[in-house]
C-alpha cells in the first residue's frame, strides 16, 4: 500500500523523536527527584499515613518455689472500653431472628458479667465521646463471656496482669506491682532484672478494614519474655506455717507473729512466714506494714535465745565446759552500774547449775555469770561472728542489720554489756535468730541464708545466685556439738522446752521471752515477745525451725510458741522424710 | 490564429501556490505483514496473561491473608481458653482450695504424727486419733483472691458403702468428691485394704 503524503517525513520523524527525548529526560529528571533525591522522605510521608504501630508487651518471668509450684505468674486481663458517640440499640439474632438491643438492656448484660451495677455501666455508655473506659482489667473468663455478647461499639484492649495462684502463700516474700506493672516490693522489686521482659514493636500496612494489606512491609521486633525465678521456699510447708503461725497468732492475741525453716547444710530458707497474711492480689486491702516479711526487716530484743550465743561463746573461748558449776541466785547487781539489778522471771533460791541447767532454766542471773567469763571484746566479737549486727544477704530487698552496739558504746556502758548475754540490749530479726542457731547446727560454721535459687531463662538454664559472703567459721566443731547436747537439755527437761519436743526425733532449742521497750516511756513494758528456736534431729542436724510471737496477751511465755514450733518441725521433718533418731541424748548434769 | 493567439498580450497569470510535492510511502510492509500482527497479538494477550494472573495472585494473596488473620483469632481464643483453664487449675490447685476440700471431706491433719522405723519395726510417737481439739487448724487462715474455681463436695452420705457406690444419674461435676459420714477416727469401715498403685509405700517427695 502507498500512501502520498507532503513534505519531507524524516524531518517530522526526527522532530517527533526530539519532543520525545525532551519529554523523556524531563520526566527522568523528574524520577530521578523523586525516586532518589526525595525518595526517603516521600516513602516517610506515605508510609506514615498508612503505617500502624503497636507495642508487642512482653510477659514477665514467673516466680516458682523449690519445688516448681507457680506462685506468681503473668496473665492478660482485659480493659472493657466503648465508643460513646456511636453507642446505639442494635441488631442481635436471637432465635434466627433479628432482635434490637438497647442500650439500656446492653447496659444490663455487660453489669451483670462484670459484676458491676447496670447505671454505673450505663453512664459510661452515654456520651459524645470516642472513648470511655466500661471496665477495667477483668478477667480472661469475664472478658470473653462479654465479647460472646456481641456488642458492636465495645472494644477490647488486653494487659498484661500479675497474678499470685496461692493468694497469701508466701506473700510477703513475693511482692507485688503497681497498676503499670512496676514492681515496688518483694522478690519482684528485688529481682526485676531476670523477671522483667523486653516489650517487642509491630508496624504494619492495613487498610480500611483493619486487615494488613498483602505484602505490606512489617518491621517486627519481637517481644522477649522475662525469666523465670526460683525460689527455696516450699509453698506447701509456708502454707502450713502461715495456717499455724495465724490461727496460734489469734489465740494469743499477738500482734504479730513469724516462723522460719531453715536447711541447716545449705542455708536455704525453706519456710518464711509471717502473721497476719497478706495477698499480693490484692496489696490494697492490707495495711503498708504488712506488705512486706517482718522475717527479714523487723529486729527485736531476741531475749533468752541470745543465751545459746553466751553459752556457746564461753565454751569456744575455753572458759566453760557444759558441766562447769555457777550458782544462779534469783536476782544479781550488775557490777559499776550503780545498783541496775537483774533477775530472772520466776522466784527461787541460790540454783546450782551447770552452763546446761542455766539455759534449761533460762536463768538471767546464769547467763551473765557465763558471759563474764569472757572478756567483752571476745564477747562481742562472737555476737559479731554470729551475724548480729549484719545483713544477712538473703537476696530478700530492704533486710535489717538489727543492731549490735558499738565497742565504744559496750566500753562506756556496763549495763549494755551484762544485759547483752541474755538477749537485751541487742536486736536481731527473726532469720538472723534463725541463721545463730544454723551456725552450731551445722558443726559451728554460719552460712548466707538462701532464699533465691536462682534465675531460669527460656532454655531451661539455671542461673544460680551468687552468695557474696563466704561461710563464717563461729565456733569449732566441738563446741557446736557441746552446744546442741545443751539445747536439747532445754527439750528434755525444761519445764517449757519439753512441750517444743517431736516424738521419735532427738530435738535442741531455747525458749525466748524478751521485754519490749515501750516508745512512750522508754522503759520495758508488760507485753513481751515470746519464741522458740530449735534444730533437729541433733543426732543429724537438719533443720531450724524460729518461731517468734509479738506482744502475746494470752500467754507471756514461751509456753505460747512452743506448740507452733513442734507443729511446724513436724511437718518438716514428714514433709523431708527425715528417718526417727537411734541415738540418745548426751548425758550432761544440770545442777550440781 | 495561432499567431493572434500568439501576439496577444499575456494576461497576468494567476498566482496558484506551490503545491507541495508530495512523495510515496509504501506502508505495505506494516500493515500486511503477518509476522507484525503476530507481535501485537502476543504483547496484547501477554499483557492480558499478566494482569490476569496478576489478579488471580493478589486474589489468592488477599485470601491467605483474611485466612492468616482467622488463624490468629483462632489462635488468641484458644491461647485465651488456655489461660481460663490454666487459671482453674491453678486454683483447684492451690493450697487454700485443698485445705476446703479436705476440711469438707471431714479429713483432719493429726497433730500426733507416728513414726515407723522399717529396719527394727520400731514405733515412735503414740498413735492417737485426729481429732480437732488437737490444735490443728482445718480452717483456711490463707486468703486467696486469685482463686476462681473451687472443689464441689457434695452432701455427705450416710456410709463408706454408698460414698463409694458409683454415683448414678446425673453426676455433679468431674471435680467433684463424695466424702463419707462415718468417724473414721472411732472405729473400722467397710474397706478393709489400702491399695498402692505404684507398688510402693505411698510417701511424700524426698531429697
Amino acid at each position: 500500500m502507498t500512501y502520498l503524503t507532503p513534505g519531507d517525513p524524516k524531518r517530522r520523524v526526527r522532530a517527533i523523536q526530539a519532543f520525545v527525548v525532551i519529554v523523556a529526560v524531563v520526566f527522568g529528571i523528574r524520577l530521578v527527584d523523586l525516586q532518589i533525591l526525595e525518595a526517603d522522605a516521600i516513602n516517610a510521608k506515605s508510609y506514615a499515613n498508612r503505617a500502624v504501630s503497636r507495642v508487642l508487651p512482653s510477659l514477665r518471668g514467673d516466680i516458682v518455689d523449690g519445688t516448681g509450684a507457680v506462685l506468681a505468674q503473668t496473665v492478660f486481663k482485659y480493659d472493657i472500653n466503648a465508643a460513646p458517640d456511636i453507642v446505639n440499640p442494635f441488631n442481635r439474632k436471637v432465635n434466627g431472628q433479628d432482635t434490637t438491643i438497647s442500650v439500656e438492656q446492653a447496659a444490663t448484660e455487660i453489669a451483670t458479667l462484670t459484676g458491676q451495677q447496670q447505671p454505673e455501666v450505663l453512664a459510661k455508655l452515654i456520651g459524645t465521646g470516642k472513648y470511655s473506659q466500661v471496665a477495667k482489667a477483668v478477667d480472661a473468663a469475664v472478658y470473653r463471656r462479654v465479647k460472646k455478647l456481641d456488642i458492636p461499639w465495645l472494644f477490647f484492649d488486653p494487659r498484661p496482669s500479675r497474678v499470685y495462684p496461692n493468694g497469701a502463700v508466701a506473700g510477703g516474700i513475693l511482692g507485688f506491682l503497681d497498676p503499670d506493672g512496676k514492681p515496688l516490693e518483694g522478690i519482684e522489686l528485688a529481682q526485676n532484672a531476670c523477671l522483667a521482659g523486653k516489650d517487642g514493636e509491630e508496624t504494619f500496612e492495613k487498610g480500611v478494614d483493619g486487615i494488613k494489606i498483602p505484602s505490606s512491609a512489617i518491621t517486627t521486633k519481637a517481644a522477649t519474655a522475662g525469666k523465670k525465678i526460683v525460689l527455696t521456699i516450699n509453698a506447701d510447708l509456708q502454707y502450713f506455717a502461715q495456717q499455724i503461725l495465724t490461727s496460734n497468732v489469734a489465740k494469743l492475741q499477738a500482734d504479730w507473729g513469724t516462723a522460719v525453716v531453715i536447711e541447716v547444710k545449705t542455708g536455704k530458707i525453706l519456710v518464711a512466714a509471717d502473721a497476719p497474711s497478706y495477698d499480693p492480689n490484692v496489696p490494697g486491702k492490707s495495711s503498708v506494714d504488712v506488705r512486706g516479711s517482718r522475717v527479714f526487716r523487723t529486729s527485736f530484743e531476741p531475749g533468752s535465745t541470745m543465751k545459746m550465743v553466751t553459752a556457746a561463746t564461753a565454751i569456744d573461748a575455753g572458759k566453760v565446759t557444759p558441766e562447769s558449776h555457777f550458782i544462779a541466785p534469783f536476782s544479781m547487781l550488775i557490777p559499776h552500774s550503780n545498783g541496775y539489778r537483774v533477775s530472772d522471771s520466776h522466784v527461787h533460791g541460790n540454783d546450782k547449775l551447770t552452763v546446761a541447767g542455766v539455759l534449761r532454766d533460762s536463768s538471767n542471773t546464769g547467763a551473765m555469770q557465763i558471759g563474764n567469763t569472757v572478756p567483752w571484746q571476745v564477747r562481742r566479737t562472737y555476737m559479731e561472728k554470729f551475724g548480729v549486727g549484719s545483713k544477712p544477704g538473703s537476696g530478700f530487698p530492704g533486710e535489717s542489720a538489727g543492731l549490735l552496739n558499738t565497742s565504744n558504746t559496750w566500753a562506756n556502758d556496763v549495763i549494755k554489756r551484762y544485759v547483752s548475754t541474755f538477749g537485751q540490749g541487742v536486736s536481731v530479726t527473726p532469720l538472723q535468730s534463725a541463721m545463730m542457731y544454723q551456725a552450731v547446727a551445722n558443726k559451728g560454721v554460719r552460712l548466707q541464708p538462701q532464699l533465691i535459687e536462682g534465675c531460669v531463662d527460656s532454655s531451661g538454664n539455671l542461673t544460680k545466685v551468687t552468695k557474696d559472703k563466704a561461710p563464717v567459721r563461729v565456733v569449732t566443731e566441738a563446741t557446736a556439738s557441746s552446744t546442741l547436747d545443751i539445747l536439747e537439755k532445754v527439750v528434755e527437761e525444761g519445764g517449757i522446752g519439753r512441750h517444743a519436743a517431736v516424738p521419735g526425733y532427738r530435738v535442741g532449742g531455747k525458749t525466748g521471752t524478751a521485754q519490749i521497750t515501750d516508745p512512750n516511756t522508754g522503759r520495758y513494758g508488760n507485753l513481751h515477745a515470746i519464741s522458740f528456736i530449735g534444730v533437729a534431729p541433733i543426732d543429724d542436724p537438719q533443720y531450724v525451725v524460729a518461731v517468734t510471737a509479738y506482744k502475746s496477751r494470752t500467754i507471756s511465755n514461751s509456753l505460747g510458741a512452743t506448740p507452733i514450733f513442734k507443729a511446724i518441725m513436724s511437718q518438716v521433718l514428714r514433709t523431708y522424710r527425715v528417718p526417727p533418731s537411734t541415738t540418745k541424748s548426751a548425758n550432761i548434769k544440770t545442777t550440781w | 490564429m495561432s499567431t493572434a493567439r500568439l501576439t496577444q498580450a499575456p494576461r497576468a497569470t494567476r498566482q496558484l501556490p506551490a503545491r507541495a510535492s508530495l512523495r510515496s510511502i509504501n506502508l505495505s510492509g506494516l500493515t500486511n505483514s503477518s509476522s507484525s500482527r503476530v507481535v501485537v497479538a502476543t504483547i496484547t494477550l501477554g499483557a492480558i496473561a499478566i494482569a490476569i494472573f496478576q489478579l488471580l495472585l493478589h486474589i489468592a494473596t488477599s485470601s491467605s491473608v483474611y485466612e492468616l488473620a482467622h488463624l490468629q483469632t483462632e489462635k488468641r481464643d484458644l491461647t485465651t481458653t488456655t489461660q481460663i483453664l490454666g487459671q482453674q487449675v491453678d486454683s483447684l490447685a492451690s493450697q487454700q482450695n485443698l485445705a476446703n476440700a479436705a476440711e469438707k471431706l471431714g479429713m483432719i491433719s493429726n497433730a500426733n504424727p507416728v513414726f515407723l522405723r522399717l529396719e527394727d519395726q520400731r514405733v515412735f510417737g503414740k498413735p492417737k486419733a485426729a481429732l480437732t481439739a488437737d490444735g490443728r487448724v482445718s480452717r483456711n487462715l490463707v486468703p486467696n483472691a486469685a482463686m476462681v474455681r473451687s472443689s464441689v463436695i457434695v452432701a455427705p452420705t450416710s456410709t463408706v458403702a454408698e460414698a463409694l457406690a458409683p454415683v448414678s444419674g446425673a453426676a455433679p461435676q468431674a471435680a467433684a468428691f463424695v466424702p463419707a459420714k462415718v468417724n473414721v477416727a472411732n472405729g473400722s469401715t467397710a474397706v478393709s485394704s489400702v491399695v498402692s498403685n505404684s507398688g510402693g509405700i505411698p510417701a511424700s517427695p524426698t531429697h
